[in-house]
């Protein structure tokens, strides 16, 4: 069974069609990339599929169920922005992840965090900006999760901060789960992907696997965005 | 999960809370010096006496400040916590939408009456040192319990000062309930909208206000319509006790409808409506 499938789906803002009438289908153990330009429809998709926004047509469902209490527990999800409360420390977080999620691996979380030098004392509102990304993608990735819904994990950080990014999802991830990482920043996760999805306008432009676009086009899949998202 | 929900909520809102608690408690003691220093010698000493009004007045203001600090709380809370960025976390956690307003609720409810009781305990003592009344006799004055229900089963009055008792408790606690939900309905019908959410959020709370009163005045032109007007001037202690009592459970049952129609609104609006920047 898919671990995530779109029926129709689309979603309207007042004039705006930010999705439209999207079929898709995700099956499990792959790295995805959902590439498209900005304001493509990228961040709506995986607000749609975490259920924080309702659809105005069609359906979205995660492992056959639409999304809910019983999906929230299998999707591990890192929205596009700092989503953590300042003053909580980091104890305090393990302990909220740890209290929500029985698939969170606090040990995992907690080596890795002190990797980074953040220890169990500090608080948010104490660490960098790119220190604060780093630790919201170390307890995302601390979860075996079936599905990892990541939202551009690599804006707005230095080039150094994206190789320990990529290189966080792709030592952690659970290998039976699907990862779908979004993201405008193609050249950067290319390395890392098995499948690509190319949306413009709230529209499937393309489904395919890496080495097809490789085989069938002759080039990287950064050369074929370009080619097909030509202004 | 409303257990863990509710334990997370303690943790949040207890680092500002308990200080704030603890520095009224802490003012209440200076100033309940403060009094007995005007009332002594050292009052003649003028720099005494200015920190002695000075503390005094401060006392003032922190007791106003502590109740309006546990309503800035449980306003911030919501806004900050489920309409912000914040939101991204807690509305993708496997809790349901009920237990996460429902624990809002709860932790609100308790720093609410917890702050109307330290309040009030400190008032007390207050009025005690101010008249510069024994604590202790007064306690060994205090009927027990049992002395207190027998001499309430002399006057035939038991079981309506227990019904009263219970009343006021009960709208107390959905009056505090329904005060939250009044401001959390606000927000969450306010953000379902893309622009100008906080101006919204006003509105709505002004409209429902305004709809509720008008509901309270229906209602109650209605209930004292059926009085029966002309029996007032003769009733006795009981019959007034039995009239109160029926007019107080309108008001609770009032409150409650109030209640369900706000809770129902939050939860249709973060459910349906959340939007998130």
């Amino acid at each position: 069974m898919a671990i995530l499938e779109c029926r129709d789906l689309s979603k309207r803002y007042g004039a705006i069609q930010a999705l439209d009438e999207v079929n898709l289908k995700i099956e499990p153990g792959r790295v995805i990339g959902l590439l498209g330009p900005n304001g493509s429809g990228k961040t709506t998709l995986l607000k749609l599929a975490n259920g924080l926004l309702t659809p105005t047509g069609g359906e979205i469902l995660i492992e056959g169920q639409k999304p809910g209490n019983e999906s929230r527990s299998i999707v591990s999800y890192l929205p596009d922005r700092p989503y953590l409360a300042e003053w909580m420390k980091v104890s305090q977080l393990l302990d909220f992840f740890e209290d929500f999620y029985d698939d969170f691996d606090r040990d995992k979380a907690t080596e890795m965090l002190l990797r980074l030098n953040i220890d169990d004392s500090m608080r948010i509102k104490e660490m960098s900006k790119g220190t604060r990304e780093k630790a919201q993608l170390i307890l995302v990735m601390s979860r075996k999760a079936q599905l990892y819904l990541l939202d551009e994990p690599i804006g707005g950080v230095d080039p150094a901060t994206r190789d320990y990014i990529l290189d966080t999802i792709i030592r952690n991830y659970n290998p039976d789960a699907a990862v779908i990482i979004s993201t405008h920043l193609i050249a950067d996760v290319e390395q890392v992907l098995d499948d690509v999805i190319f949306i413009n306008q709230g529209k499937i432009v393309l489904q395919s696997s890496v080495d097809e676009i490789r085989e069938e086009h002759g080039m990287s899949v950064d050369q074929y965005f370009r080619e097909v998202f030509r202004c | 999960m409303l257990g863990k929900l509710i334990k997370h909520e303690f943790r949040a809102t207890a680092r500002t809370m308990l200080p704030a608690m603890g520095a009224l408690a802490a003012l209440s003691l200076l100033a309940n010096l403060s009094i007995r220093g005007l009332t002594s010698g050292l009052s003649d000493v003028p720099v005494l006496r200015i920190v002695f009004i000075l503390i005094l007045v401060f006392f003032g203001i922190g007791i106003v400040a502590a109740a309006v600090m546990a309503l800035v709380i449980m306003i911030s809370r919501f806004y900050r916590n489920l309409l912000k960025d914040e939101g991204y976390l807690m509305f993708t956690l496997p809790v349901s939408v009920h237990s996460i307003v429902w624990s809002k609720l709860i932790v609100s409810l308790v720093w609410f009456l917890l702050t109307a009781l330290l309040i009030f305990v400190i008032l007390a003592l207050t009025a005690l040192n101010l008249s510069n009344t024994n604590l202790e006799m007064i306690i060994e004055q205090l009927p027990s319990w049992n002395d207190l229900m027998q001499m309430l089963d002399e006057l035939g009055i038991r079981s309506q000062v227990m019904t009263f008792l219970f009343q006021w408790i009960l709208a107390m606690v959905i009056g505090t309930l329904v005060t939250c939900l009044h401001f959390y309905a606000s927000m969450s019908l306010g953000h379902m909208f893309t622009k100008s959410k906080i101006l919204l959020s006003v509105v709505f709370f002004i409209g429902m206000s305004f709809l509720f009163n008008l509901m309270e005045m229906g209602y109650g032109i209605g209930v004292a319509g059926t009085a029966d007007t002309a029996r007032w001037d003769i009733m006795n202690g009981a019959e007034a006790m039995r009239f109160v009592s029926s007019m107080t459970w309108h008001g609770i049952i009032i409150s409650a409808v109030q209640g369900a129609v706000l809770y129902l609104a939050t939860v249709l609006g973060l459910k349906k409506g959340l939007n998130l920047e």
